[in-house]
């Protein structure tokens, strides 16, 4: 047992380090999808470790009550909750007014509580610049002051009247910018806008016509049974998170990640098609390693390796290389993850992943071994399924023979028939290219999409960005990146394993008269063939995404731009083929010829 | 002269193709091997000389006809059966050498001892000394592409000897080496003759008749000629078994 423990360990050792490039890009491929799909799972803790750590930093309550009703009336609904059963403390209630803030010619929806400067036992908003409420003053929710431009000192105007800015805080009893649940007092539609505290003395003359509404922040002796304490607490079932009467911190919590939630859904969406992609790179990897091991495969079974032996010895390689790139996409998605996708500044606390969640660390290694299997078994069991004699005779799976693609390439010109016949010896490769060209497509169509969309007709202050589509779209241009440059090492991988296959016929058709220009262009044409329908499918493939993936309201790109994304796929390709193409049809054809036994 | 029967087949055959396009590779042939014999098999390209090799050390299958070897039918071994049979007791020794490339001279050597599971130590103590005994101790940790032709053979026969197998089957083993190394590989089949391991040579050297035993000619995938040699008569005495 050790011997042969000892026998496959030699070999995947020596086998890495013997090929050290295909081993990186294997590595490079995997580390792709893994790292993607880390990115993704991270952005939960994103939305949701922030949310505790703030709330365990400002003593966030169970539940909050925000009555529709206002004045005296407000306050008179609220008065029986504070002794309602199972209810350990409260605070307020505070006085609040839907205002229009305006800081540096921007204007923005604002809820204005008035609190004491004296902490609260409950929510006790967390200063993070400047200090808090006083007479006079202003205190601005971080995310919504972020979103304005404003820092500690600036002067803004609330309904007309300045406010300096004493400090920002955050919260966990209201949700962030810019959900903060800002209802207009003669509608019931609840609008986009942010928290600002001023003193409560200050609130009736901001408020001015207005009449005040009032929050009751709730502490219960079970957190967990908010829901339940909610359900008995009120009779009618209108329960929502901005303009409902009471709101528990899980629908906080909820609210609060929901600006990351489609960037999340975007990046898992893309870590399966970078699978998808990660798939073929390493196939068309493997592919050419395993027919490159066919003598070996033969000389084990001559020396006595049963079939199991063989596979062994050939998937352990690709299982190490798939654990090694679980590890690094893991380091990779996390360390990237705070980075790429800032969590909401409304609420407190860095990200912390390291470590990683079990359920990521299992993700990421499923993953990668999923892919190192699927693109590796069927050539290894292949392998180790041949006879050892044909094993031992021949390097390398015989090409296929098309007879019609023959026939038809003898009456096109020679370039166009070296091309449609380096296809024909190797049509899985073929296939491979257009799965390439398919998925590129279709994340950069998905994309276009996205940019194609007009962000939202907001009420009042529609030249403020909105959180959540900035992070579908710094997600969307991770995906992206990190697709083209897989896109691009496949199409690499691609050309070269061609390259290497084609070399003995290239040289061949050479000694029989073919120019190195022909015998270039026929390689890159042999690239460019099947990228041609894989870029017409991805298209569509890529507007169907998008509208399915979002709900509702589509707007196209023009044509135009399809057309010149499919275009720059094409050309990419071709120069990415032309390169090596022309360098290997310089080589003299003699070199190429000569080849020696071990 | 020698021992019992080692090897032995009867009515062995080994068709391709059909119709207009068959091919009898090796066409109803007898054959009796005795332990410690060395025989060289010859004849013409293509008249099944590796085909019948690869039929006697259960490489391939023949389509009909039976093979025995010491006492066992091979023919209808599973394909597990037929792993362990190669790696226990058939040595094969091939033109082009089939060293892997990644692996030094010693590593490759110990290949089947390692993969008939014997303990690391043990497969590299036996590798070392089977090295030795083909003059190449000191190239031990050469890879293969540091080795001449005549060297790699001489690891590749090395390794075929690792388990101590019954018989050693070699096909052409000196067709891609110069003379010189031809003379060296020669003297190494001559000394296994002398500790009388059972060998099968195919080959078209006629050189390999001054270390044979016997000879077998072949043409169109049967037997044309089977004759003792002198050289069995004159060589060293066989003491029978090792
Ligand atoms: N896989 C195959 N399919 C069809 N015919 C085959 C196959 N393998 C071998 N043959 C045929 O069987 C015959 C014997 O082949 P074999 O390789 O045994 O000859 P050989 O005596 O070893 O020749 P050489 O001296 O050239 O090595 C040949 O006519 C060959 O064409
Ligand atoms: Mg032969």
């Amino acid at each position: 047992m050790a011997g042969r423990l000892l026998l496959v360990c030699r070999v995947l050792v020596r086998d890495l380090r013997r090929r050290p490039t295909e081993t990186v890009l294997l590595l490079i491929a995997i580390t792709a999808a893994t790292g993607t799909l880390t990115l993704g799972l991270a952005l939960n803790e994103i939305a949701t470790q922030p949310y505790q750590q703030t709330r365990t930093a400002t003593a966030g309550p169970d539940v909050v009550a925000a009555p529709r009703a206002t004045g005296p009336d407000a306050l008179a609904a609220l008065a029986p909750l504070t002794t309602a059963a199972g209810v350990t403390a409260h605070s307020g209630p505070y006085p609040v007014a839907f205002l229009v803030l305006t800081a540096h010619g921007k204007t923005a929806h604002a809820v204005v509580e008035g609190r004491d400067n004296a902490p609260a036992p409950l929510d006790r908003p967390a200063v993070t610049d400047g200090t808090w409420v006083r007479p006079g003053g202003v205190v601005l929710e971080r995310a919504f002051a972020d979103a304005l431009g404003v820092h500690t000192g600036d002067t803004v105007s609330v309904d007309g009247r300045a406010l300096r800015v004493l400090g920002t805080a955050v919260t966990a009893a209201r949700t962030t910018y810019p959900y903060a649940g800002w209802t207009s007092p003669d509608s019931a539609l609840t609008e986009r806008g942010g928290l600002v505290w001023v003193d409560r003395g200050d609130i009736a003359a901001l408020a001015g016509e207005q009449p005040l509404s009032y929050t009751l922040n709730l502490k219960l002796a079970d957190p967990e049974a908010s829901t339940a304490f909610v359900d008995t607490a009120t009779t009618s079932p209108r329960r929502t998170v901005h303009g409902g009467e009471l709101t528990t911190w899980q629908d906080i919590a909820e609210a609060d990640g929901r600006p990351v939630a489609q960037a999340q859904a975007v990046l898992l969406v893309g870590s399966w098609l970078l699978t998808v992609l990660a798939i073929a790179g390493v196939t068309g990897v493997v592919a050419v390693r395993v027919s490159g091991q066919r003598r070996r495969v033969g000389l084990l079974k001559a020396v006595g390796a049963g079939p199991a032996m063989v596979a062994v010895v050939h998937l352990a390689e690709y299982l190490v290389i798939g654990l090694a790139a679980a590890g690094t996409g893991l380091a990779a998605g996390l360390l990237a993850a705070p980075t790429l996708i800032q969590p909401s500044a409304g609420l407190l606390g860095s990200v912390n992943t390291q470590p990683p969640a079990l359920y990521m660390v299992v993700a990421a290694t499923t993953l990668a071994l999923t892919i190192a299997v699927a693109a590796t078994l069927a050539p290894v069991v292949r392998a180790a399924a041949t006879s050892t004699v044909h094993a031992l005779a021949d390097a390398a799976t015989p090409p296929r023979r098309r007879r019609w693609r023959i026939w038809l390439s003898r009456r096109l010109p020679a370039a166009l028939l070296i091309g449609i016949r380096i296809n024909a010896r190797r049509p899985r490769r073929a296939r491979l290219v257009t799965m390439n060209t398919l998925i590129t497509t279709t994340v950069l169509v998905a994309m276009l999409m996205n940019h194609a969309q007009d962000k939202p007709f907001d009420l009042g202050y529609s030249e403020l960005v909105d959180p959540r589509a900035e992070r579908t779209d710094q997600a969307m241009l991770v995906l992206t990146v990190v697709l083209c440059v897989l896109a691009l090492l496949n199409a690499a991988v691609n050309t070269w394993t061609a390259v290497l296959d084609a070399r003995r016929p290239l040289a061949v058709a050479r000694t029989l008269g073919a120019t190195p220009a022909q015998a270039g262009v026929g390689l890159a044409v042999a690239q460019l063939l099947p990228a041609v329908p894989g870029v017409a499918a991805g298209i569509p493939a890529g507007l169907g995404l998008y509208t399915v993936a979002s709900r509702g309201g589509i707007q196209y790109p023009p044509d135009s731009w399809l057309l010149a994304t499919a275009l720059g796929v094409l050309l990419a390709i071709t120069a990415l083929t032309a390169i090596p193409a022309m360098a290997i049809a310089q080589r003299p054809v003699a070199d190429t010829l000569r080849s020696t036994p071990t | 002269m020698t021992g019992s029967t080692l090897l032995a087949a009867r009515g062995l055959t080994r068709r391709y193709g059909r119709g207009s396009g068959l091919v009898r590779a090796v066409d109803e042939v007898d054959l009796s091997v005795p332990a410690g014999q060395t025989l060289a098999v010859m004849g013409p390209s293509g008249c099944g000389k590796s085909t019948l090799l690869h039929l006697l050390g259960g490489l391939q299958r023949p389509t009909g006809g039976k093979v025995w070897l010491a006492g066992r039918r091979i023919d209808m071994m599973s394909e597990r059966a037929l792993a362990r049979l190669r790696r226990d007791s058939v040595g094969f020794v091939f033109q082009s050498f089939h060293l892997m490339d990644e692996l030094t001279a010693v590593e490759n050597v110990e290949l089947s001892a390692l993969l008939a599971g014997q303990s690391p130590r043990r497969a590299r103590q036996r590798a070392m000394h089977l090295l030795d005994r083909v003059g190449l101790v000191d190239r031990a940790d050469h890879l293969p592409s540091a080795l001449s032709g005549g060297q790699r053979q001489r690891v590749a026969i090395a390794r075929a000897l690792s388990n101590q197998p019954l018989v050693v089957l070699a096909d052409e083993p000196t067709g891609n080496l110069d003379s010189a190394a031809t003379l060296e590989v020669l003297r190494l089949f001559d000394d296994l003759r002398t500790a009388g391991q059972t060998l099968v040579v195919v080959t078209h050297d006629t050189r390999i008749a001054a270390v044979a035993d016997r000879m077998i000619t072949m043409r169109d995938g049967v037997f044309v000629d089977d004759s003792r040699l002198a050289s069995a008569a004159t060589g060293p005495v066989h003491d029978g078994r090792r």
